[in-house]
């Protein structure tokens, strides 16, 4: 009788084993996988890749006489109901504004400054160090632009059975001088899915 | 029987008669527009039908190059949904410098795209640097 049941409780081991989902690395070039109604990288990818687009048609970025302009990096509100790291979107357009050549990113102020950059001018009267290797005064440069932007959903009830999830990609472009938006734009991402997905 | 068909048929090439061709930047739909010869309540179905089992599709009419002030190329495609039904599907577009070789680009991703039945549709896409000089477009059905 016991060897009956330890055959049996192998076979269901050896079951379940076999049912058991493997995981598998996500081909991001080709992703066929179905969509999911929380915001995925796909999502992110796609609202980068159309915002970037309408800055950089924009020509907003372009200074008058040549030269790259300076963007500092505002605030970028996440007002979704779930746990974004806002550098998700922001990290891929800095990165494409980089490589535009129309602009350079500042990190000596706004919410991403570098410490280190103020930190390396407090130790001009330190003698440890090299003077002649600590930045000058008045040699950090001034940003022309700021960006900053927001992200946020809306959850609708569409049918007994189903949510629709609505999520805003907001960014815009001002002016340091005179305050004036040069460039704005939205990229809307909508999902349908059961009322038993979690949009969090 | 045989005269209502008869009075059915002329009735539809009556109204064929009457329909007057508007401007052809405006396109007015089917079932909001007069009816056509091809297009109304009795030859719609099997129109749709001889449609969806000859397969029609989507076809790029143009794309065209042009440069922003930016210096950036900007590529806009035109294209026209020959079938009746509405077409969900994803492009991507990939920049090529003037050796031909791939310009790495955050912006190379599948974006949707979606044209309704027997309907124009146009999109566009803007090089992320100026030494991005052609292109290549991929399609690909909308999961």
């Amino acid at each position: 009788m016991k060897a009956r049941i330890l055959q049996f409780l192998t076979l269901v081991g050896i079951l379940i084993a076999g049912c058991a989902q493997e995981t598998v690395n996500i081909d991001v070039m080709h992703d066929e996988g179905k969509p999911v109604i929380a915001l995925d990288y796909r999502d992110f990818d796609r609202a980068a890749s159309r915002l970037v687009q309408s800055l950089l048609a924009s020509g907003a970025l372009k200074k008058e006489g040549g030269g790259r302009s300076i963007v500092a990096k505002g605030r970028i509100v996440n007002d979704t109901m779930q746990r974004i790291d806002t550098d998700q979107l922001m990290s891929k357009i800095e990165i494409e504004i980089l490589r535009s050549g129309q602009a350079v990113m500042t990190r000596a102020v706004g919410t991403d400054a570098d410490k280190l950059i103020r930190e390396g001018r407090e130790l001009r009267d330190d003698e440890e160090f090299d003077q002649s290797t600590i930045p000058e005064r008045g040699t950090l440069q001034a940003f022309d632009f700021s960006i900053k932007g927001k992200i946020f959903q809306r959850n609708i009830r569409y049918d007994k059975n189903r949510q629709q999830v609505e999520y805003y990609f907001q960014l815009m472009l001002s002016n340091s001088v005179t305050g004036l938006t040069y460039w704005q734009d939205e990229v809307f991402v909508g999902k349908r899915g059961s009322n038993k997905s979690v949009a969090w | 029987m045989k005269m209502l068909t008869l009075i059915l048929a002329g009735l539809i090439v009556l109204a064929y008669g009457c329909y007057q061709p508007h401007d052809s930047r405006i396109h007015v739909r089917d079932e909001i527009r007069p009816d056509t010869l091809g297009g109304n309540i009795v030859t719609r179905p099997v129109a749709r039908a001889f449609s969806d089992l000859i397969g029609q599709g989507i076809v790029i009419t143009n794309a065209l190059l042009t440069t922003n002030d930016g210096g950036l190329r900007e590529l806009h495609v035109s294209g026209f949904n020959q079938s009746y039904r509405t077409k969900r599907f994803r492009y991507r577009v990939e920049w090529l410098d003037e050796s031909g070789l791939l310009v790495e680009t955050k912006t190379s991703v599948w974006l949707s795209m979606s044209a309704m039945g027997n309907s124009p549709f146009s999109f566009k896409a803007v090089a992320p640097r100026p030494e991005a000089v052609n292109f290549r477009m991929d399609t690909r059905k909308w999961e």
